[in-house]
């Protein structure tokens, strides 16, 4: 490997630019995310975070800039390749699959390495049924890791809020992501529990995930889960650092709290 | 998934059984028709039940299989055992090039298209007289051949066997679970990697396919195919079949399939009021039974609470 390749950091976001008609959401905004590294991705609300998720899982196209991740240009690919490449996300509003059980949950997320031919789902050999074996196994493992063994079996539907927050990232552990993003994860947690996910989620780094960016309101969650964090303020980078930095950071208290507290 | 697959074996045995029992020709009949009928909204519900897109130009697959098989019969002198498979290729085509645009489009959308390609078919069929010989229609197809109903029988259930043999092996297999994520939650499929079009595309191809079988079985076993193949009423009884018995599972549209057949013909005597009261039966089940009779039965097991998973698509496996 060139000494260049040990540089090129897992995601590089440059110049994103998103304008909806007349309105700029987000203006040359520009970060990366290394290996082995959580991000933060933080702002008042309407900053544009969840823009930049859109725009760096292809569910928007930036209307300019590019997106790299592992070194390719993904710009404007399709969602479903993007995740392909090992670039997972999860949604604000909490997204799963309401009337499915958890452990299903967790198993569909297993599509990527269950992908096969028409003809091996129709004469599914031994191939088809190890790897079907193997991603129950994992589903498994994966609802354990997040905590829910015990909800196992309950429709998604009748989950708590905190439970669903831990199953959409069961469901995105599950396609196997080098790179998670997570949008909000700890909504509706209450501070204890935000700290648990914190803890829950640090122990991903290495094992489940490469590296983690994160789009989150809880200050204590974020500051003691990043090494790094971005702030947006209306579209554009306010500051960049680490936590103790943002935190010392004049512009970044104005942002939140108003030129008087600053 | 086993105590389905149990089921449907168990129903397919029975069937199979049925000519031991009954010589009654008008009761070989029904069951030639049931099992017909059950092939045919088992392919609508890979749409309807699986994708979660409400195609109401299903009879376009039906269709295009019936007037396949007739025309290989009539015109070139196929067999049955080749004319109903090239049926069933010829639709699954169809399937994929009415799919490659009407997949495109979600919703209400997707509805109105499929029902205009079902309407277009119909119309080509009426005008193109040439080929279809228009309002006339084909008769005669496989004539001289079968007429011993126990042997339609033994054909429709071979068809069975295959439709449902097909349909089990994708819905339960990592595509069927796909296609349930894009049915669920579109973002959340995209995000873990599932193609939705790609994915949408495989079961609207096989339910095209089975559909295509089973027109092409129709028009050997009916011995005619006009243009009322495309009719939207023949799309409306497989519609009802479906929900009646509860889309999304592989027994729900066998149910109602059996249901529809035998209530058509015991409240033929009705004559025009057949249709209000099938209305009415399918707004109660719209209103009461959302999820049809299995899923009504699915919601009784786990209130009991020795259900495991009223989700009709992943098994619950007890390791």
């Amino acid at each position: 490997m060139t000494a260049l390749r040990m540089t090129e950091p897992l995601l590089r976001a440059e110049n994103l630019t998103m304008r909806f008609g007349g309105i700029t959401a987000v203006k040359q905004v520009a970060f990366a995310v290394a290996p082995g590294e959580i991000v933060g991705l933080i702002g008042p609300n309407g900053a544009g975070k969840t823009t930049c998720f859109n725009m760096l899982t292809g569910f928007y196209a930036p209307t300019e800039g590019r997106v790299f991740f592992k070194g390719t240009d993904i710009t404007s690919h399709r969602p479903h390749a993007i995740a392909r490449l090992g670039l997972i996300r999860s949604f604000q509003k909490t997204n799963v699959m309401k009337r499915l059980t958890v452990f299903e949950n967790v198993l569909t997320g297993h599509y990527m390495e269950g992908r096969q031919s028409l003809l091996a789902t129709f004469f599914p050999g031994e191939k088809v049924r190890r790897a079907e074996r193997e991603a129950r196994e994992s589903a498994a493992a994966i609802v354990e890791t997040m905590g829910l063994s015990r909800r196992m079996n309950a429709p998604a539907h009748l989950l708590s809020c905190g439970e669903l927050r831990l199953l959409e990232v069961a469901v995105a552990l599950a396609a196997k992501p080098t790179l998670l993003m997570l949008d909000e994860p700890a909504a509706g947690l209450n501070s204890h529990e935000a700290m648990l996910f914190g803890e829950t989620l640090k122990t991903l780094i290495g094992k489940a995930v490469q590296s983690l960016l994160i789009v989150e309101h809880n200050m204590e969650l974020v500051m003691g889960v990043c090494d790094r964090i971005v702030v947006l303020n209306f579209g554009q980078m306010l500051a960049e650092g680490e936590p103790r930095e943002i935190l010392d950071n004049p512009k970044v208290a104005e942002a939140y709290l108003g030129k008087a507290a600053a | 998934m086993t105590l389905e697959r149990n089921i449907l074996l168990a129903l397919g045995v029975l069937a199979a059984l049925l000519p031991f029992a009954v010589t009654d020709q008008y009761v070989l009949h029904l069951a030639v028709m049931a099992i017909f009928y059950a092939i045919l909204a088992n392919s609508l519900n890979l749409v309807v039940g699986y994708v979660g897109e409400f195609s109401l130009g299903h009879t376009a697959f039906l269709g295009t299989g019936a007037y396949t098989a007739a025309l290989l019969s009539v015109n070139a002198g196929w067999p049955m055992w080749a004319a109903v498979p090239a049926a069933g290729v010829v639709a699954a085509l169809f399937g994929l090039a009415i799919g490659a645009i009407t997949l495109r489009l979600q919703g209400p959308y997707f509805v109105i298209v499929t029902l205009s390609f079902a309407e277009v078919l119909r119309i080509v069929a009426n005008n193109w007289i040439g080929l279809t010989n228009g309002p006339m229609g084909l008769a005669g197809v496989g004539q001289g051949g079968i007429a011993d109903k126990t042997v339609f029988l033994a054909i429709v259930l071979g068809l069975a066997a295959v439709t449902f043999y097909l349909s089990y092996r994708f819905v339960y297999s990592n595509a069927g679970r796909a296609a349930v994520a894009v049915r669920e939650n579109r973002y959340v499929a995209q995000s873990i990697g599932v193609n939705p079009f790609g994915t949408a595309m495989q079961a609207f191809v096989l339910g095209a396919f089975l559909a295509g079988l089973a027109g092409g079985f129709y028009a050997f076993y009916i011995s005619f195919v006009g243009p009322e193949v495309f009719r939207f009423s023949f799309m409306a009884t497989i519609i009802i079949m479906v929900l009646m018995g509860g889309k999304g599972t592989l027994l729900g549209p066998v149910v109602g399939a059996v249901i529809v057949t035998l209530l058509e013909e015991y409240l033929r005597e009705l004559q025009e009021l057949r249709l209000s009261l099938f209305g009415l039966i399918v707004m109660a089940i719209v209103l009461f039974l959302p999820n049809g009779l299995m899923g009504f039965v699915a919601r009784r097991r786990e209130q009991r609470g020795d259900a495991p998973s009223l989700s009709p698509a992943i098994e619950e496996r007890t390791v």
